[in-house]
């Protein structure tokens, strides 16, 4: 944990922080209002006192209440990884700017992060699905998108269609009532 | 010929629809994006032709639409999703010993290193402090899994230029390490070795006398493999030059590993980010400036002999001790979150996990560098021939298994 790196981001995105700067094993973690990503990505990668070079990662989440961007970022200045936290895209209507800007590369992650979850990102040239086929309709990792064999909320009771050996109105199978009678 | 219209619907003969197989290169729906709609439409004198989804060069299953001006790539367009499996979802609806073995398959030539970056991350979530014999048995491990992948690298690029031998001799490399590992983990590609607080075995007699069997002869077999290679003027001269991206680009196209190192970046995950007991082992990183495909192939045939020094030095100061932390069968992390990046043969491999409070991560995202390295193809394409999309899509080494997830 790098206490200094800490009072650094603090004096110098006082304003732009919308939430506590945290610190955890070799994490600091920041949070912006989507708004903010340009500049304050701007001056993480310019300002030659923090240099963060290196986008590690760009990841959606969706926290089932509102969406977010995270991006991880490295740089010679601290022993941390740095966590941006873009917080509270609608879940309606997600929509970032995006950093290919910076970093060119980011193109594809956030095309993933728009194929999984939606988020639009305003400024990508080529913001299409990237995995899943272009007529797709929804979006895979959102918490409301459930698998079929989600055991723990299906409405089959987490029972496979290929597993039924029965549609709820017939009489149950005979192993069913053996293993209720006993 | 008939189509199976004319026909009763029982006729159990197996039968070709008329257009299957004819490839209509532009998307029957109108472009969505300013890139591809400047992609998909030709200049003068430019054409389509489609390469994949099924080509061997491609290692796996990939299709990309390259736009030609006569035989020279003017772009391309690479369809990925073929072998999307959704791995990140399949995790959240496991729970965190089971999310490990989802991870395996994402990288299936160097599974230990896909294992290895949420096995940290879980273990940042619960504050697991892992033995110390257990973190050298994972170093140990890993490299000689990354000396495998750089064998198969090695044997498939020169395959993708039209060589047989070197893959035929870099599979002798390959199986010895693969079997050593098998006899360590118990299975031989996709190990499910690593464990959250430790690793699932110590080290046995099979394993310790295969190794210290083949380490006495691995330096002479992987030079003598290399001169196939090095030494070969039609090798040489048509991988020089090849597919160059400079070092600005490829910082900002994100690329890192082995690619990067070759644009001369000494960029190393193992010592820019420390994790596990890599503070204690001495090796260098190797780089180099010229960036093409030859640099490229060079600075793996370089890491290997890096990774023979660290295999050496874990052998040399492996401690006794416990091979798994003390933890509870179902493990529920407390509410937080985690990021743990590795340096895998291809570049950096990282997990960002979320943990609400139950036996199942709220979310773990995977940063898999192949995903980032087919993006760079794009850039370095350009003006190259047609035959050379292979050599340069060799060079990069990408893995389709970690590019679809």
């Amino acid at each position: 944990m790098d206490r200094r790196f800490r009072e650094r981001l603090e004096t110098r995105f006082g304003e732009q922080l919308t939430g506590p700067i945290r610190q955890r094993n070799d994490e600091t973690e920041m949070r912006i209002g989507p708004g903010d990503v340009v500049p304050v990505m701007t001056a993480l990668h310019d300002e030659p006192e923090l240099r963060f070079e290196f986008l590690s990662d760009l990841a959606g989440v969706d926290t089932g209440v509102v969406m977010q961007v995270v991006y991880h970022l490295w740089s010679e200045s601290t022993a941390d990884w740095l966590r941006v936290i873009a917080d509270g895209l609608s879940r309606d209507d997600p929509r970032a700017p995006s950093v290919t800007f910076l970093w060119k590369g980011a193109e594809w992650m956030e095309r993933e992060a728009y194929d999984m979850f939606g988020i639009t990102f305003e400024g990508n040239r080529d913001l299409r699905r990237i995995y899943m086929p272009p007529d797709y309709q929804s979006f895979p990792l959102r918490k409301d998108f459930y698998l079929p064999d989600d055991a723990a909320r299906s409405p089959g009771g987490g029972v496979r269609p290929m597993e039924r050996t029965h549609t709820p109105g017939n009489a149950p199978s005979s192993a069913l009532v053996r293993r209720g009678s006993a | 010929m008939t189509t199976t219209t004319d026909r009763p619907a029982d006729d159990p003969r197996i039968t070709l629809e008329r257009d299957l197989g004819i490839f209509e290169p532009v998307p029957p729906y109108p472009p969505r994006t300013e890139r591809e709609a400047e992609f998909y439409t030709l200049g003068d004198g430019q054409m389509f032709i489609n390469m994949g989804p099924q080509h061997p060069s491609t290692h796996g299953v990939l299709r990309v639409v390259l736009k030609l001006d006569g035989e020279k790539v003017v772009d391309l367009d690479p369809v990925l999703g073929y072998l999307h499996r959704g791995v990140e979802k399949l995790c959240e609806n496991a729970d965190y010993h089971q999310a490990i073995c989802y991870t395996d398959p994402l990288e299936y030539v160097s599974s230990l290193f896909t294992e290895w970056s949420p096995v940290i991350a879980f273990e940042k979530l619960m504050d697991v402090t892992v033995p110390r014999r257990a973190e050298y048995i994972r170093v140990l491990s890993s490299e000689l899994n990354r000396i495998a992948s750089h064998a198969l690298f090695l044997g498939w690029m020169a395959l993708d230029l039209g060589g047989l031998t070197p893959i035929l001799w870099s599979f002798i490399e390959r199986d010895e390490i693969v079997d050593m590992l098998a006899a360590l983990t118990g299975q031989r590609m996709l190990f499910n070795y690593f464990r959250i607080g430790g690793v699932n075995g110590d080290l046995n007699h099979e394993f310790m006398s295969r190794l210290g069997d083949w380490m006495g002869r691995a330096t002479e077999q992987i030079e003598s493999g290399n001169g196939l290679l090095n030494e070969n003027e039609i090798f040489v001269r048509r991988m020089r030059g090849l597919g160059t991206i400079d070092q600005k680009t490829a910082l900002r196209m994100v690329m890192t590993g082995p690619n990067l190192r070759a644009t001369g970046v000494p960029f190393d995950v193992r010592r820019a980010h420390p994790y596990s007991v890599f503070p204690e082992l001495e090796f260098d990183i190797p780089t180099r400036s010229e960036g093409d495909c030859l640099a490229r192939y060079l600075l793996r045939m370089d890491e290997i002999k890096q990774s023979l020094r660290i295999i050496d030095q874990c052998l040399h100061q492996m401690p006794d001790g416990p091979i798994m932390a003390k933890l509870p069968r179902l493990l529920r992390p407390r509410p937080g979150r985690a990021y743990a990046a590795i340096e895998g043969p291809r570049g950096q491999l990282s997990t960002y996990a979320i943990s609400d409070g139950t036996d199942q991560p709220f979310r773990m995202r995977i940063h898999d560098p192949s995903f980032i390295h087919l993006q760079s193809v794009g850039l370095m394409m350009p003006g190259h021939l047609i035959a050379d999309t292979m050599a340069i899509m060799a060079s990069l080494d990408p893995i389709m298994g970690g590019v679809d997830k």
